[in-house]
């Protein structure tokens, strides 16, 4: 069992109050100045339960690393400006193989390398992948110091695993690695 | 207002339908899972911003707004995780991939372990 360290249990705890305060919709009471006390009391108390029990799985690496500014924007720019661009081009290719069919079908499951690190990195990566249509996130695997990543692809890239990397990635990688590393 | 509003469900409409043709076109059950996502990203997103914007502009109530947007967030966090999911199961459990499928190096490690 690991032990919770105090940043990690006070970053879960921020995290949670917060999320308490959005879905409540005390966040724009509190605005309007009339937030009510007691929903506010409770949600800490929850807060408090929740995270000592949670930190130890939110939470495995540097606690605070969202909460510097900078990073935070450049996750807000890359989940709505950098994956937004590529879930509009993905969306359309796979409406188009839906749609189309004279187009020919290539799957293929492809190994692609990653220079990314950091287990958030990672994950969200993997996440990015799968939930672009036409590519899911199989499988994580490190080999010789190497992460890599199994992909299920609509339109695989048979010869050459960088190349494929490449199309599945697009400027995701380069991005993520900015926000986290 | 009303036009954008309109215009975003009528994308995310769209999208559903051709998700939902592709599930029934393609050969094999990866190739059907990769459309499907089709309908878990614009076919959901459309609708859940076309609210955002409704509830802002013609109900005025700005926190089923925000509980929109915390929804989006949920959704883009956990509907990958479910698909990934789905996807290693059917393929650890040995759901045959189809015969179009031109590399497989997923098989190949596993067969090496």
């Amino acid at each position: 069992m690991k032990k919770i360290t105090p940043a990690a249990f006070f970053s879960t705890l921020i995290v949670c109050y917060l999320f308490w305060l959005l879905i409540t919709g005390q966040i724009v009471s509190i605005f309007t100045g009339d937030a009510s006390w007691q929903i506010l009391v409770a949600g800490g108390v929850v807060s408090i339960l929740v995270s000592l029990f949670a930190a130890r799985f939110f939470i495995h690496e540097k606690a605070f690393r969202l909460f510097n500014p900078v990073r935070f924007f450049l996750l807000l720019f890359y989940v709505i400006i950098i994956f937004g661009w590529e879930l509009i081009k993905a969306n359309v290719s796979m409406a188009i193989r839906a749609f189309c069919p004279t187009k020919k079908l290539k799957p293929g499951f492809v190994k692609i390398p990653t220079k990314l690190k950091s287990e958030y990195a990672l994950s969200m990566l993997a996440n990015s992948i799968t939930l672009t249509p036409g590519t899911i996130t199989m499988d994580i695997v490190e080999q010789d110091g190497e992460n890599y990543l199994y992909v299920h692809c609509i339109d695989a890239e048979a010869e050459d695993m960088e190349k494929a990397g490449e199309e599945v990635k697009g400027a995701m990688e380069k991005w993520i690695r900015r926000i986290w590393e | 207002m009303r036009i954008v509003i309109d215009i975003l469900i009528g994308i995310s409409i769209l999208f559903a339908i051709a998700g939902v043709v592709g599930i029934i076109r393609m050969p094999d059950a990866y190739s059907r899972m990769q459309s499907s996502t089709n309908v878990t990203t614009f076919g959901v997103l459309g609708v859940l911003i076309a609210g955002i914007l409704y509830s802002i502009i013609y109900l005025g109530d700005i926190s089923m707004a925000v509980k929109l947007g915390v929804l989006i967030v949920f959704y883009l966090i956990t509907s990958p995780i479910a698909g990934h999911a789905i996807a290693r199961a059917a393929y650890r459990s040995k759901v045959p991939a189809s015969e179009k499928t031109i590399v497989d190096k997923y098989g190949e490690d596993l067969e090496d372990e």
